[in-house]
Parts: C-alpha cells; sequence; structure tokens
C-alpha cells in the first residue's frame, strides 16, 4: 500500500507512483462510490479525484492560514507525508507499516533530487516545470511517468536492500591494489585517450568511474574536474542501477530485484530491448506548438532509442566563485558485464550558458525577495551581484544567443520591458510593482536553459556526443583490462568485507563506519539473501539482524535531528551504539559541539537528497576558523552480554583504526 | 497562563451531522471552539478545513485520522459518528502526549455527562461550552511539563508525608467500603492524590470535580472559612463505561490478575492491592511487623465490602445485578461496627479492624499470586470471601427486608448534608430524571454508559471521593454511616496533612531524576516545582524523547543519549521508567567513543543515586 503523488496547486496530477496494492485499493473505492457510473475512469482521474480535496485544502490553508500540512496518521496506521515544494506537492502515502513517516519524507526529497538530476533549472520555474512533469501527448506522459516510476522503484529497492543507501554514502570495493590500477587506468589511458581524440566532439570527459553494482570500483575525476558532490554521485548510481539492474536472480531467487518492478504493458519489448530500456531519451520534450505536428509522426511507432544517446544531467560544479547547482553534463553508462558498469560524464560545449542563466536567475531572485520584504530603491538592489551589474552582461548574453529563436526573442521582450520599468525616467523605479517582471524574467530565464539543455536538436541534426566508435572503443578498454577479474569483482562485491575479518572484537555482530567529509562507508556485507551461509547464519537470523540495522539507523538519526551525537541501546539481546565526531586534518579529535536541532518535519538526515553533513560541518567549522573538519559517524551491534566497557572498547579500536592509511590504503 | 496556552493552542468539537447541505453554513457544525475569542471566519476555516481533510483520508484508508500535522502545529484528531474533535498543540509536544490528552478530555467529557450526543440533545451549546473549557483548563493546570509527558497523576509527595498518614488515609477508604453501596473512593488534600482505590485513569477524572468544587468553596468564604462550612458534602451523577464498573465491583484479587499481564515481577504487584498505600506499607511491614496472632485471619479476611459484587460475578441472579438502578442490589444489614456503639469508637474499631483485614487479606492476596496459576487464584478468590459464609447469608436475609425499608426513606435526610450540598442534591434530583442507562444505546459498538454517584466529603483542602450507587444518596441510613464513620478521621487526617510544610522540592542534589510508575500511573522526580520543568530543560527534552522511544521499542530496555552539554540515561521495566542525568562534573568530551566518559557511567550512578529515592534499578 503504497502511493508517491506529485500535484499541481490546481489538482492537476504532475506524477504518481503506486504499489499494484494501492491501486486495487483505489480501484475498488472508486467503483464502490461510482457505480452508477459508466465503467471505471482511468485509474490517473481516480487517483486525481480522490486526492482533490486534500489537495485543495493544502493550497486554502497555506493561503489563509499561512501553514501547511506535513503529514497524516490514520488510525490502523496510514501515513501521508505532505511537502510543498513552489507550487509543486508531494504527497507519499504508506499503508502497509513498511515505512515511517521518515522513510516517506525521504522518499519526498529523493524524487525532488531526481527530478532535479533530470531537469535541472527548468525546476526553478514552477510553471515550465509541471509541462515538463505533464506532457500534453499521452504517449509522451506515459514514458516519462514509467521512467520517474522505475528510478523511483530502483531507489526504494536500494534504500531497503543496500547498506550504503541505508546511511547514503558511497561504499568502495575493498582490495587496495586493483583498485589503484584501475584509477591509474582511468587516468593514464582511458580519459587521456577519450579526451584527445577528435571524436569527442568537443564534449570533454570529467569524471569516470567503474561500478560493481552498487560499490565503487574506481573513481577518477580529470584535473580541471570540480568535485563530484556525493549527492550527485549518488543519484548516479540510483540511475545507473535503473538502466542495467544488477541481476540479483542468480543467487537470491524471489527477492530479486526484477520481481520488484511492476510488470509492464509490453513485456516481448521489454525483454528484447532491456539493456536499452534506460536509455530512452527522457530529454524529448517539445513546445507544445511544434509538438502538434510531432504527434502524428509519432502515432507510427517509436524508433528503438540509439543507446549511444547519453543522459543529460544537472550537477552541482563548485566554482572558483561560488557553488552553481544543475549544471548541465552528459552522462555515458556503458555495460561491461552485468553488474559491472563504466560511468562517463563529460561536460559540454555549452556549459557556460548554463552558468550564466544561474547567475541571472540567482540576481532576479535576490532582487525580488528584497522587494516582497519591503526594501526599495538602491536598498533593494544593493549585493552581491546586483541588477545593475548585470544589466550590460544580460543585453551582451541575448544578442549573443541570436533573435532568431521564438525563446530569445521573448526573453529579449521581456527583459527591454522590465529595463524599461526599472531603470528609464518614466519607470516605475524598484518597488513592489516589479515583482511580478522578476518572476516573468525568471520564467523566461528558465525558458532559455530548456532550450538549450534539455531539447534534442532538430530531427536533422547529428545528436551532440561522443561518438557512438569513441564510446565503444571506451568500453572495450576497460572490458580488456578487467577481463580476468570480472568473476572475482562481482563476488567480492557481495561480500566486500566480512566479520570474519574482526577477530579481535569478540561478541561485535555488525558495524557500519561512515566519512562524512567524503561521503564514503565501510559496513561489513549483510548477506541475507544468499544462499551459502554467511557468518551470521541463513536467512531468518541474518534478516532480523538486518532489520535491527535498519531501524537503528533510523533511530539514531531521529536523536541527531534532535541534537543528540551520542545513543547507546540495549535492545533484547542487542546492544547498539552511535557515535558522531569530529577531528581535523591530522586525525586529532575534536571537542564535541552543539548539533543544531531540526523540527520533525525538516529534510531528511543523509547525504542523498539533501546533505544534512555539508550543513553540519559548515556549522561546526564555525568555531574551528582555518582547520579542515572532517565527520565520522560509527554505529555498532554487539552482543548483550558483552561488558559495555569491553563494547566501548572495541567501538574505540574501530574509530582509530578504520580509517588508518595501514589498513585501508585507498580511504 | 502562558503553559495553558503553550500546551494546548486549539480545540474543537465539530458535529458533521449539521452541515449537510450544500447551503449550510460551517458555523452550523461548531459545537465548541477554544480560544473561544477565536473569530468566527477562523473557527469556520479550521473547522471546515481540518474535518473536510480528515474525512478524506478516513476515507482514502478506511480508518478516522489520529494525528494532523501542520508545519506550526500538530492536531490529535478524534472522529465518532458524526462527531469530530481535534486538539492542536504546538510540535514540540510529543505527539502521544497530544493523543493522550485529547482521550482525557473526552473521556471526561462523557463521566460527567453521559453520551456525547445526548448531552447536545439535552443542553445548551453554551452551558456544554463552559464544560469543556472547565475540563480543558483543568487537564492543563498545574503540574510540570513531566507530568504532561507521563499524563501522571498528581499525588503529594510521599517522602514529605509520615507513611502512617497514607495508611490512615487508606483504612478510611476502606472503612467506608464496608458500606456495600460505595464502590471505591480516593482521597485528595489539595488537588493532589493521597490515596485511591480506583485505576489511575478514574482517579484523574473524579480530581476534576473535586478541584472545580475546592475553587467553588474557597472563593465565597475566602480564608474565614469556619470548619462548619468547609466541611461538606455534595454529590453529582457521573458515568461509568461497564468495564470501568466491572473492573470495580470485581473483588481485589481477581483485579490484580486482571491488571497484571505479566504476573512475575514481584515489583508491581504489591502496589495494585485493595489500597495501593496501604499495600505498599503492609507488604513492607509484613516482613518485620508481628501479624497480631489474637485475630483470626481467616474471619479477618472476609471483606464485607464486596457481597454484591459476588453476587454480579458468581450469581446468574439478573435482578441483582449491581448496574441496574431499578433493582438495588443487596445490602448489608447494619454495619457490624455501628452496633449500638458510639460513631467515634465504632470508627476506631472499624479503622483497627480493617487495619487487621487488610493486612491478612494482603498475605493472601500476595500467597495466590505467588501461585501465578489462574486457577489456584480463582481458587483464593472463592476461599477468600467464603471465609465468611455466615455473613452471606445473613445479607441475603436482611436484602428483602431492607429492599422494603430503603423504598419507604424516599425523602432525603438533609440534616448532615451543609455547604454546597444544596445544589448538588438538586442537580442530582434533575438528573434522576433522566433515562436510568442515560446514552447508554447511543452507539451499540460501544460499551454503554453507566450512571453512578460521585459523592464527595470535605474537609478544607481534604476531598474523600466515592464512587457509589446512586441509590446511596437515597440511602440515608448509610449516607449517615458512611459520613460519621469517617468525619473524625478525615479531620484527623486533614490537621496533620496540614501542617506538612509543602517540602523543599527535595534537595536537589548533583544529578535530576525522573520515576515514573506505569501501574499506577505517578511521578516521583527531584525536578518538579523548580522553574527548570520547561520543555526546553535539557532533561526534560531528553525525557520526553526517551520515553516516547520506549514507547515505540518494546524491546529496548535501556538508552544513553547524549549531547554536547548533556547526557540522560533512561531505563524501563514492565512496571516503571526511569531518567537519570547527572549535573556538573565537566561533560569534556570529543564524542568519540570512550569507554572512561562519564556518560557511560550513569546506570551504576543512578543505580546507587535513586537508591535513597526509594527506586531500586538492580
Amino acid at each position: 500500500m503504497k502511493c508517491l503523488l506529485i500535484a499541481s496547486e490546481s489538482a492537476e496530477v504532475l506524477f504518481h507512483w503506486t504499489d499494484p496494492e494501492f491501486q486495487q485499493n483505489i480501484q475498488a473505492q472508486y467503483g464502490a462510490s461510482q457505480e452508477e457510473g459508466q465503467g471505471l475512469p482511468a485509474f490517473e482521474d481516480s487517483i486525481s479525484t480522490l486526492f482533490a480535496p486534500i489537495i485543495i485544502s493544502c493550497s486554502t490553508m497555506v493561503d489563509r492560514l499561512g501553514d501547511s500540512y506535513t503529514s497524516f496518521t490514520t488510525e490502523n496506521n496510514h501515513i501521508y507525508v505532505l511537502h510543498q515544494f513552489d507550487e509543486c506537492l508531494y504527497i507519499a502515502v504508506n499503508g502497509d507499516g513498511e515505512e515511517g513517516e521518515d522513510d516517506l519524507r525521504r522518499k519526498i526529497y529523493v524524487m525532488k533530487k531526481i527530478i532535479e538530476v533530470l531537469f535541472g533549472m527548468v525546476t526553478l520555474s514552477s510553471n515550465l516545470l509541471r509541462r515538463e512533469l505533464r506532457p500534453q501527448d499521452t504517449e509522451q506522459r506515459a514514458r516519462l511517468w514509467k521512467h520517474l516510476q522505475s528510478l523511483l522503484e530502483t531507489y526504494s529497492h536500494l534504500r531497503e536492500n543496500d547498506q550504503s543507501f541505508l546511511v547514503e554514502a558511497v561504499e568502495r570495493l575493498i582490495h587496495p591494489t586493483l583498485c589503484e590500477q584501475c584509477i591509474e587506468f582511468l587516468e593514464r589511458r582511458l580519459v587521456q585517450q577519450l579526451n584527445s581524440s577528435v571524436e569527442r566532439a568537443r564534449e570533454e570527459v570529467l569524471h569516470a568511474f567503474i561500478l560493481v553494482h552498487t560499490k565503487l570500483l574506481a573513481f577518477y575525476s580529470s584535473r580541471n574536474a570540480s568535485t563530484l558532490a556525493t549527492s550527485d554521485l549518488l543519484a548516479l548510481i540510483i540511475m545507473a542501477q535503473n538502466m542495467y539492474p544488477s541481476n540479483t536472480d542468480l543467487d537470491d531467487p524471489g527477492s530479486g530485484h526484477e520481481s520488484f518492478y511492476t510488470p509492464e504493458p509490453s513485456p516481448t519489448d521489454r525483454d528484447s530491448n532491456k539493456p536499452e530500456r534506460g536509455s530512452t531519451p527522457v530529454f524529448e520534450f517539445m513546445d507544445p506548438d511544434i509538438q502538434m505536428a510531432e504527434d502524428s509522426l509519432q502515432t507510427l511507432e517509436v524508433p528503438p532509442p540509439d543507446p549511444s544517446t547519453p543522459r543529460r544531467v544537472f550537477l552541482e560544479i563548485s566554482g572558483k566563485d561560488g557553488l552553481y547547482p544543475m549544471m548541465p553534463h552528459s552522462m555515458y553508462c556503458l555495460p561491461l558485464w552485468p553488474g559491472i558498469t563504466l560511468v562517463l560524464l563529460t561536460k559540454i560545449p555549452t556549459n557556460n550558458v548554463a552558468a550564466s542563466v544561474y547567475k541571472y536567475l540567482e540576481a532576479f531572485a535576490k532582487l525580488e525577495k528584497r522587494l516582497s520584504e519591503g526594501q526599495e530603491g538602491s536598498a533593494a538592489t544593493r549585493g552581491a551581484l546586483t541588477i545593475h551589474d548585470i544589466r550590460s552582461k544580460l543585453d551582451k548574453f541575448i544578442k549573443a544567443l541570436g533573435p532568431s529563436d521564438l525563446q530569445s526573442a521573448q526573453l529579449q521582450n521581456v527583459w527591454t520591458e522590465f529595463k524599461n520599468r526599472a531603470f528609464a525616467r518614466g519607470g516605475t523605479g524598484f518597488n513592489k510593482d516589479l515583482i511580478p517582471w522578476c518572476k516573468n524574467m525568471k520564467t523566461q530565464l528558465c525558458g532559455i536553459y530548456r532550450q538549450c539543455f534539455l531539447i534534442d536538436s532538430g530531427p536533422g541534426d547529428i545528436p551532440q556526443r561522443l561518438s557512438p566508435g569513441l564510446q565503444e572503443r571506451a568500453q572495450t578498454m576497460v572490458q580488456e583490462k578487467l577481463m580476468d577479474w570480472k568473476d572475482f569483482l562481482l563476488v567480492k562485491s557481495r561480500r566486500n568485507i566480512t566479520m570474519v575479518s574482526y577477530p579481535d572484537f569478540p561478541g561485535l555482530i555488525h558495524f557500519i563506519c561512515v566519512d562524512r567529509s567524503t561521503g564514503q562507508m565501510i559496513a561489513p556485507s549483510l548477506n541475507i539473501t544468499e544462499r551459502t551461509t554467511s557468518e551470521l547464519g541463513k536467512g531468518p537470523v541474518a534478516q532480523f539482524i538486518k532489520s535491527k540495522v535498519w531501524s537503528l539507523v533510523s533511530t539514531t538519526r531521529r536523536f541527531l535531528r534532535k541534537g543528540y551525537s551520542t545513543v547507546t541501546l540495549r535492545d533484547g539481546d542487542f546492544y547498539f551504539c552511535y557515535f558522531l565526531w569530529f577531528e581535523n586534518e591530522t586525525g586529532y579529535k575534536l571537542e564535541a559541539g552543539d548539533i543544531p536541532i531540526l523540527p520533525d518535519d525538516s529534510a531528511p538526515i543523509g547525504m542523498l537528497a539533501w546533505d544534512y553533513y555539508r550543513k553540519l560541518l559548515r556549522y561546526y567549522s564555525k568555531n574551528h576558523q582555518g582547520e579542515v573538519v572532517k565527520c565520522y559517524e560509527l554505529l555498532t551491534v554487539h552482543l548483550g552480554v558483552i561488558p559495555t566497557e569491553i563494547i566501548l572498547q572495541h567501538c574505540r579500536q574501530l574509530a582509530s583504526k578504520l580509517w588508518e592509511p595501514s589498513r585501508n590504503p585507498l580511504l | 497562563m502562558a503553559e495553558l496556552i503553550r500546551r494546548c493552542s486549539n480545540f474543537f468539537l465539530y458535529d458533521g451531522s449539521k452541515v449537510t447541505g450544500e447551503g449550510d453554513p460551517t458555523r452550523e457544525g461548531i459545537c465548541y471552539f477554544y480560544p473561544e475569542e477565536t473569530p468566527i471566519d477562523k473557527q469556520e476555516l479550521l473547522c471546515g478545513q481540518l474535518a473536510g481533510v480528515g474525512r478524506c483520508v478516513s476515507e482514502l484508508s478506511s480508518s478516522p485520522v489520529r494525528i494532523l500535522r501542520l508545519r506550526r502545529n500538530k492536531y490529535a484528531i478524534h472522529m465518532k459518528d458524526d462527531f469530530f474533535w481535534a486538539l492542536g498543540c504546538s510540535v514540540e509536544v510529543p505527539t502521544v502526549s497530544v493523543c493522550e490528552l485529547l482521550d482525557q478530555l473526552i473521556k471526561l467529557f462523557c463521566f460527567y455527562n453521559g453520551s456525547v450526543r445526548q448531552s447536545y440533545q439535552l443542553n445548551s451549546r453554551e452551558t456544554l461550552a463552559a464544560r469543556w473549557a472547565r475540563y480543558l483548563s483543568h487537564l492543563q493546570s498545574g503540574s510540570s511539563e513531566l507530568h504532561h509527558i507521563f499524563s501522571c497523576l498528581r499525588t503529594i509527595d510521599s517522602t514529605n508525608v509520615d507513611p502512617l498518614l497514607l495508611l490512615k488515609a487508606a483504612l478510611i477508604l476502606q472503612a467506608c467500603q464496608r458500606c456495600p453501596l460505595v464502590l471505591a473512593g480516593c482521597i485528595l488534600f489539595r488537588g493532589r492524590v493521597v490515596s485511591t482505590q480506583m485505576s489511575p485513569e478514574l482517579t484523574m477524572k473524579v480530581m476534576v470535580h473535586e478541584s472545580e468544587t475546592y475553587t467553588k468553596a474557597q472563593k465565597p468564604n475566602g480564608l474565614s472559612s469556619t470548619s462548619s462550612s468547609s466541611a461538606a458534602v455534595c454529590s453529582t451523577t457521573v458515568f461509568l463505561t461497564m468495564s470501568e464498573l466491572q473492573y470495580l465491583q470485581s473483588p481485589p484479587v481477581d483485579k490484580d490478575l486482571r491488571s497484571q499481564s505479566t504476573p512475575h515481577k514481584d515489583g508491581p504487584l504489591k502496589k495494585t492491592r485493595l489500597s495501593r498505600t496501604l499495600s505498599d506499607m503492609a507488604s513492607t511491614e509484613s516482613d518485620s511487623s508481628d501479624p497480631g496472632p489474637s485475630q483470626s485471619p481467616q474471619k479477618m479476611s472476609f471483606s464485607p465490602c464486596f457481597p454484591e459484587s459476588d453476587n454480579s460475578l458468581f450469581s446468574p441472579a439478573p435482578s441483582q445485578s449491581a448496574a441496574d438502578p431499578l433493582h438495588p442490589p443487596p445490602q448489608s444489614p447494619e454495619p457490624p461496627f455501628s452496633n449500638g456503639k458510639h460513631s467515634h469508637e465504632a470508627e476506631e474499631e472499624a479503622l483497627e479492624e480493617s487495619y487487621y483485614q487488610s493486612f491478612h487479606s494482603n498475605g493472601d492476596g500476595d500467597s495466590q499470586i505467588h501461585n501465578k496459576g489462574d486457577d489456584s487464584a480463582f481458587e483464593g478468590n472463592s476461599h477468600f470471601n467464603g471465609g465468611g459464609r455466615e455473613g452471606d447469608t445473613a445479607c441475603g436475609t436482611v436484602f428483602d427486608f431492607r429492599g422494603g425499608e430503603s423504598g419507604n426513606e424516599e425523602s432525603h435526610d438533609d440534616k448532615e448534608v451543609v455547604g454546597d450540598s444544596g445544589r448538588a442534591q438538586g442537580q442530582t434530583a434533575e438528573v434522576g430524571d433522566r433515562p436510568p442507562c442515560f446514552g447508554a444505546f447511543n452507539n451499540p459498538e460501544e460499551s454503554p454508559l453507566l450512571p453512578m454517584t460521585l459523592y464527595l466529603h470535605r474537609v478544607k483542602g481534604l476531598v474523600m471521593a466515592l464512587l457509589v450507587e446512586p441509590h446511596f444518596l437515597s440511602d440515608t441510613a448509610s449516607m449517615e454511616e458512611v459520613y460519621h464513620s469517617s468525619l473524625a478521621s478525615l479531620n484527623g487526617l486533614e490537621a496533620h496533612l496540614r501542617t506538612i510544610s509543602p517540602g523543599a522540592p527535595g534537595a536537589p542534589g548533583p544529578y535530576i531524576f525522573a520515576h515514573f510508575d506505569c501501574i499506577q500511573s505517578t511521578l516521583t522526580t527531584n525536578l518538579s516545582g523548580r522553574p527548570g520543568g520547561a520543555p526546553e530543560h535539557p532533561f526534560v527534552r531528553a525525557t520526553s524523547l526517551l520515553h516516547l522511544h520506549f514507547c515505540n521499542t518494546e524491546t529496548l530496555q535501556e538508552a544513553i543519549i547524549r549531547s554536547a552539554g548533556a547526557a540522560v540515561y533512561g531505563t524501563r521495566s514492565v512496571a516503571q521508567e526511569t531518567y537519570f542525568q547527572q549535573h556538573g562534573g565537566s561533560l569534556r568530551n570529543s564524542g568519540i567513543p570512550n569507554h572512561q566518559d562519564s556518560a557511560f557511567s550513569l546506570p551504576s550512578k543512578a543505580r546507587h543515586r535513586l537508591l535513597k529515592h526509594g527506586v531500586n534499578l538492580l
């Protein structure tokens, strides 16, 4: 009984995902209440009718009370979590007890993150985003929603089964020599060769990494690339997993990934195109005007998508002059073998347009904020980058876009109007009347951004990308390099490290250690589904420990949210510990500081959808100026019979040794 | 007042059946809205939106909404038939507490008014609005944030009171129970429980009326209240649920077994005996003191208080059911102790007798419980009452005779009733006109509410509240007997309790603790009364979080949580929750695991320190 719904303020469904149970429930209800009607209406209609009163009440509450719903709980423990981002209302529902309020809120934030990665700054304009999420063409809408639904399902599956998505940090394969070799290979051979090829079509490979299932074997960033944020990397792993799902069926019949998907209408098509399924180009939205003509063409048959077409993804860049969120990249996901994937991220040649658009957007947003706060005249335009500063730049920018197409002509018009009002002698100047024009400018800028980065070039053009031949060469190179290792890697990924390697810790059942500064984690594998017996035993026992670990993580997050950085729990036959602490670069343990207390409905604690730890580090670093501060977390599960002193000693040893270079040269 | 505002920001009762058509204004459905001065537009907005969303969600999930959260407020919701209750608090208040508060409020209303639907048919909205307001203010007034977290009873600080006084209070109640029309009672002093024979929930409900009459009695008389005007008897009709009544009518041993789902721990068991205060005393002293061999245990273990419950439980005759007011239950002829004796003497003797009686019944109960098996306990039970077979017979024979007599004595003898009693009597008469099972068949799926009478005997700040059969008031002899048997003792108890200084709030000490007894719903803490009881206090905050976590995780036994400034240890068993924080001693730490860290020595410190507060964590 699960559902996730995105709706506009006018109760229009912009996206929905439901599990079969929820769907049946809705259909049963709708059928019952509309018995004399003419048969069951489309599912989308039922869901929108049933949720409409809630959605409308939400906007009434915001308008008239300035407050909004965050959650409902019913007596049979159905949970509804609601969150409004701009004009989009997200509602997540659980009726089977498998997800709590925190899980649902996290799901909502992750969905928003996925949409940001896919649509970039278009998400900053609710108007445009609404059109993107709900294409008028029903076939196109079905395709997009199916893609988003499958991404959401992939995420949910990973969150429920993969420790790295539980704690939202990247897990590396622990094999120092091989990892080192691979990184060197990516740097010296692969990226160098790709970036010096003429077939790269002015794209530049910034990052290259090899995934074995969800674990990172090697990661290389070129010298002029900015760091890839953990949040983005995790989102990319979800996308890669969605394209090439790890085939868990082999060692785990019944609970595999495939069975997790809701059946699709045309299974034959799906089976035959399986590797390509995820590579369906998402970004083929047209202006409604153009679309009319296109629709008639598309009625025949959608041509199978070209697997060599990259995906457009929007990722954060930290430039010299600050952070630029949602900058366009191309993502090439090249399957090496089932379960092993090479991912290339390239910078596209028109990247700088996006950076400019972002700067202008920021300037107009700031201006709008000040004006709506009641500041007028020069007070409103003061600041780092003001309207005055960007005026001439924006003029030049529009000129460079060329007046030929519709979108830039519109931008030109609105900008001229804005200038007349704001700067001309007869204009109104900087006051509240300018607010709608700020909004208008933002919408136009988002429109430009959309046109530049979301819409495919015309049908005649050769799409902008690394040439298929070049991609193939890259694939083959890495395949050759890893040929002898592939079977080892697939096994290693399932049993990365095991508790057997920790004989000095009697009574220790499990642990997870996370370096929040780098977004990486180490934990023994929990092989709950494998046929072979692990040291945790088979089946129920391992499953029990797993569920304990999962609930421990959510518990400690609740305490962390309220400012508690150390938690120990004696629960049944187990003793759980959780520690969060700070160190400086040399490994010196810094004194515990106050941790901000957050409201219950604040963004989820983690790194995927919203990087809590980055904020935490910034907050903590205020009192440690000029020092590089690192943040670590340790969770342990011990047998309850072990004396507390011993348990704490274990924790201390783990905390100090785990990241020691001698143990783990790569971390 | 500030606390009142902080705890509950909104409360309303909305009747959806009044707003069914398109044109019906929302205000028609608003039965009560707090704060009353809220503009009607806003009232309509909140009621309309929340009730609307509530209904929509309930339909989607086929289950009523329980909690509805907004960014700045959270609402506990109760939906029943067409009624929609919402109690809004700030988001900091733990959700369980808000829900509990709303349940208490609704139950309180039903306790004093019967079914909600019928109350609104019989009374004006204004009248009932005043009652909702009263209950609401009672529930939020006075006690500290810790009390709110645990929704516990306010009790007198037993560390300041001579245990003999608690024993005395318990004995007074037991003496009253000799009258078969008296079901159970409690003694309160200045709004705090001294001794109670009722469940915590019922005691809490009774206390509302007490505090109300107390403020009424205080206001007109001021400080110059003489003994005659401050000692008053009054009564009011109350409504019990079937299960509450059955619990009250069941014999004490049976009560124990039913209230203890896990009777393997000795700790909690001793606390729910006939009278908890008394049994605490008795069970602790029984080891050391001489059981008084001159008394025959067999004879004394017969409790004359429960003949009618025996009937209702063990005899199939429906006419004997205590719940049926048309057929008065059997009554004991003459309480044994008042036989031709001066009432004061009799009372003294009664105290003595019932001390031994309860002492032995206690012993009996203990031995039964140690047997553990249900069968043996049941056997013990029959043995318990069968001990006085002669008494039973006497009861039966006199019943017929007495039944006729009480019918003749319809007219009230108001001689003894002074002060507020005039009004109370009038109220009772009014109530008496209502159908006997008021609201009984309103909600067929819910147990009917059965009318009973709450009898209050006040001696200045001290109140004895008894739940009695409705026809107790028309039974002059019983009333007189109860009144006289307790008057002197109540006066004495009041005089003693009055002299006890309110007590320096415990020695603050280098630590804070809170100990919650889940069975008795009482809280012991050295924090209350001090300004630090506010929710922003680190200890209160941690306690609230841990309590919530204990509630949600059945298997959790112990927890330590630590922020940069404070470490709090919490532990719980089936019967209790204890929280402990150590002051001072720099919490200098880096947050890394370190077994020398002071936070991890909290469990042993708590064990050691709390022993002197009577809290045993071993």
